[in-house]
């Protein structure tokens, strides 16, 4: 069923909007949940929160691609969820996310510390859009996807320790533009 | 800035740059597209030099429209026909950000999205048509053509210009026919380069720049095209007109403007005047005349009213959007104290969430939009991947321009039966109409000072 139709369902207010929503985008959800928060039952939790956001949220959106939508749900229901947790429990997942982006932090003092996180989208999709194309796609997979390492090397045929100096290479380099960008973001 | 901010900017990113990344692609580097087009506005009044489109751009130039020395004389018509695209426009686009100044231009939304149903087709026109009120493309541009020569003005005091552009990706062929029609009925010049290059970039924004006089720089620095955008279209109205009737510098002193997030002080222009006064429920508004035509609508909220309370369909929207308010059933002559504040207001925004609100939702969607009049050179969907609308209305004592000269307000040797003050120390609506009514920008004043 395409997305439209779908999106559709949701509007008509039929539950059978969350099957088909499941049936298309369940796999990709749950991977993401899954990268983020290392823990099965903790990614379908997740996911199923995904369902019911989207449930009370279309209407009145009228998303235009439903697997970024959705999928970003998931990935800010999975990191309330880790920041919430994060205090008791910890896990390599996000915290080896979270722990790489630091090197695109600008250094203190050189970009206002508070800046919009509409912002701050804008400014790096404008970054990736100067990207080649396998370095865009690259930076998305890790960091929107959470796609290990690993798995990324295996799709590209390179090596994980090549590839890791790529991504430090591409957050620098994203580091770079955001302080070039100053307090404009 | 912490990593989780990054985190969350990174979540926020672009549509397609994730649907771009979703699979996995062995082996990596095979060159694929992901078709998009970008539709950018920008409309600006204020002062400032006007250039015409070409300087420094020939680098690129396919075609240069033709600008008429004289515009045609040209009668719109019956434009009643516009308002509910007006009406429902504005309510789209200036609420849903309350405490916020807005600022938008309908006639430029109107010219953009009439490009827009010329390279689209099936659904995808339909709903442009739809929402636009046409019955068909040939109807469109003809109504687009007449409304260009109506609202076209460039004397050496007023000017009121629309331009368009197309900015064609060099990788791919279109169809010449619809291209020349885009040349023909939209003044449209055409430049053709690689798209997403730093150099292309940068002439679409000089290009922003010249029509805009400048005035537009910080927001058309924010426009960049990515590379897999197939076509861009580009569409301005530039605007400036002294006032009728000139407020005094001498007058013009210190207010409180009560906004949304607490009092601030502006500066407030004063003049009396005999002139119509309007009401309506929640509202009360005059008309400040501009020389060589045209005219700023002031909307005043009735305390407790808010500027969209007035856009959600009641009287405000009527009155606003009503092209000859002679036939206003609630008026009356009257002396008039007036206070406005002067005011700066910008804003950049895209129109995506409006447009999807008023049901053109095809030409986001990479199932169904159909962009087959544009090209047939694309293997993969085509999608509209951004609108982005930017405005800036400025304001002050004599207008737009330096010189101007009083003339009495209109309403004759009549007595005034009343004495009204329009004082707009809150926040309020304008409107900015041309010599045949057409709405040119309408925005809401929040903060006079910008957000």
């Amino acid at each position: 069923m395409d997305d439209r139709a779908i999106v559709e369902l949701y509007h008509r207010r039929e539950e059978r909007a969350i099957a088909e929503t499941d049936k298309k985008y369940g796999g990709l959800c749950r991977s993401i949940a899954l990268r983020l928060l290392g823990v099965r039952e903790d990614a379908e939790e997740c996911v199923n929160d995904t369902w019911h956001a989207a449930w009370n949220r279309i209407p009145p959106d009228w998303p235009r691609s439903l697997g970024p939508f959705l999928g970003r749900i998931t990935r800010n229901l999975s990191v309330s969820r880790w920041r919430r947790e994060r205090a008791q429990k910890r896990f390599d997942g996000m915290d080896a996310l979270i722990s790489e982006l630091e090197d695109c932090v600008p250094a203190p003092g050189t970009v206002e510390e508070q800046v919009e996180r509409r912002q701050l989208a804008r400014v790096i999709s404008v970054w990736l859009d100067g990207l080649e194309e396998g370095d865009r796609r690259l930076f998305v997979r890790r960091y929107w996807y959470g796609v290990p390492v690993k798995e990324l090397a295996a799709e590209r045929g390179e090596g994980a320790n090549a590839l890791s100096q790529r991504l430090l290479r591409l957050r620098k380099a994203l580091r770079a533009f955001l302080e070039s960008e100053g307090v404009e973001i | 800035m912490k990593a989780d901010d990054m985190f969350d900017g990174v979540t926020d990113i672009r549509d397609d740059l994730i649907g771009g990344a979703g699979k996995a692609r062995k082996g990596g580097g095979r060159k694929w597209w992901l078709g998009a087009v970008a539709a950018v506005l920008a409309v600006a009044i204020a002062v400032g030099a006007f250039l015409r489109p070409g300087g420094g751009l020939t680098a690129y130039a396919v075609a240069q429209a033709q600008y008429p020395g004289q515009a045609r004389q040209t009668d719109v018509g019956d434009i009643s026909s516009l308002r509910p695209f007006f009406a429902r426009s504005a309510q789209a686009f200036l609420t849903g950000t309350p405490g916020e100044n807005r600022v938008y231009s309908p006639l430029n939304v109107y010219v953009a999205l009439s490009m827009l149903a010329q390279i689209t087709d099936g659904d995808s026109r339909g709903q442009i048509l739809e929402l636009l009120g046409s019955g068909g493309m040939d109807e469109l541009r003809r109504q687009v053509s007449d409304l260009w020569n109506a609202s076209y003005r460039d004397s050496k005091k007023a000017v009121t210009i629309l331009a368009s552009s197309l900015w064609m990706n060099k990788d791919v062929s279109f169809n010449q026919d619809t291209m020349d029609l885009l040349a023909r009925d939209f003044y449209a010049s055409s430049y053709r380069g690689e798209m997403g290059s730093k150099q292309f970039n940068e002439a679409l924004q000089d290009w922003l720049n010249q029509q805009t006089g400048g005035l537009l720089k910080e927001q058309a620095g924010n426009i960049k095209m990515h590379p897999n955008i197939i076509l861009a279209l580009a569409t301005t109205l530039y605007f400036k007109a002294p006032w009728m009737n000139e407020f005094s510098k001498e007058r013009t002193a210190p207010q409180t403007f009560h906004t949304p997030a607490g009092d601030m002080e502006a500066d407030f222009m004063n003049q009396i005047n005999t002139k119509t006064c309007y009401w309506g429920e929640g509202f009360t508004a005059v008309r400040q005349s501009f020389e060589e035509g045209g005219a700023m609508w002031f909307l005043l909220p009735d305390e407790g009213v808010s500027p969209e309370e007035l856009l959600d369909g009641g009287d405000g929207a009527d009155f606003l959007f009503t092209v000859d308010k002679s036939q206003w059933d609630r008026q009356k002559f009257a002396l008039v104290n007036q206070s406005i504040p002067k005011f700066d207001v910008a804003d950049q925004f895209d129109l995506e969430d409006g447009l999807k609100a008023l049901g053109v939702t095809d030409v986001y969607d990479p199932e169904r939009a159909d962009f087959t009049p544009m090209t047939a050179d694309v293997d993969g969907p085509i999608t509209l991947s951004m609108a982005n609308h930017a405005a800036r209305v400025v304001i002050d004592e004599e207008g737009c321009t330096a010189a101007a000269f009083t003339v009495e307000a209109v309403g004759g040797d009549a007595i005034p039966d009343d004495e009204v003050d329009f004082v707009l120390d809150r926040p309020f609506l304008f409107c900015i109409t041309g010599d045949s009514g057409l709405p040119l920008f309408v925005g809401i004043v929040n903060n006079p000072a910008g957000n």
